[in-house]
């Protein structure tokens, strides 16, 4: 095999691992084993220590590349002026990436310090761009003035507990599917002048 | 143009993203000093630490430890974790 072909092939079983292992932790929770993931994936278990030395390499890659994802989408939003905007656009996002952030979300403390701070990274940069757009509608004054962490933790609250309670609320599809549209409306009619 | 802020991590794709327009900067505007010089660590991890606190309203200790963290993984800081 050709140094080309082979870093081709490589490739190929790095991204099969990173979809694998996305896709077990989904529906498993972060607990699932890399034995697990190595079986779905068709390779050794020892491949996958080949491209992540150690677990929370790999959940630390997945955590990121999802964050990077998300960021990226609200970051072409942050300049409207319009909350209901943003909101959808993130809506939009998690709905694609659902089970992985309830699992994030539900089982963070479970994650390893250095795995956990991604996450809070993740969640502080929506913050960022949910508080340039909610400054911005404040001083339009088409929302009320509060602090703005307590807009941002009341969105937040509100969207995990769906989120968390989605087999009480929607055990066969998408809880955001259902939902997202009426949250973002509730949420604008609570903090709009 | 498009850069990622060694000190901060942001992506800079606008002009507005730089401090005074300039591109030639590797850090974004939010980094810069108002004489467009880049922020000390002192002075970012401060920045850091009140924007934290005010846009999710953490504890102080937590937001420190984040700050702290996002920082060493950042080109412009990591020297300092070393």
């Amino acid at each position: 095999m050709s140094g080309s072909k082979r870093q081709l092939q490589k490739e190929r079983t790095r991204k099969k691992i990173i979809e694998t292992a996305y896709q077990i932790y989904s529906q498993q929770g972060f607990a699932a084993t890399t034995a697990a993931i190595a079986k779905q994936s068709g390779v050794s278990h020892g491949t996958i220590f080949v491209h992540f030395p150690s677990v929370n390499e790999l959940l630390a890659y997945l955590i990121q590349d999802f964050g990077n994802t998300l960021a990226l989408e609200l970051r072409g939003l942050s300049g409207c002026d319009n909350v209901k905007e943003l909101l959808k656009a993130y809506i939009s996002v998690l709905i694609r990436h659902e089970d992985f952030y309830i699992r994030l979300v539900s089982e963070r403390s479970l994650l390893p310090e250095d795995v956990q701070m991604i996450y809070a990274n993740i969640q502080s940069t929506v913050a960022f761009h949910f508080n340039k757009v909610v400054e911005r509608e404040m001083v339009n004054q088409t929302v009320k003035k509060i602090p703005v962490h307590m807009v941002f933790n009341t969105w937040m609250g509100l969207l995990h507990y769906y989120l968390l309670n989605k087999d009480f609320f929607s055990p066969e599809t998408s809880v955001l599917k259902r939902y997202g549209s009426d949250l973002v409306e509730v949420f604008w009619e609570l903090i709009r002048k | 143009m498009k850069k990622t802020c060694i000190s901060c991590g942001m992506p800079m794709n606008e002009i507005s993203d730089f401090p005074g327009g300039d591109t030639s900067k590797d850090y974004c505007i939010h980094c810069a000093r108002p004489d467009g010089s880049m922020q000390s660590f002192e002075e970012r991890k401060a920045g850091m630490i009140r924007f934290i606190i005010k846009t999710q309203g953490f504890d102080d200790k937590a937001a420190w430890k984040l700050a702290e963290n996002n920082m060493k993984r950042l080109p412009a800081w990591k020297k300092y974790f070393e």
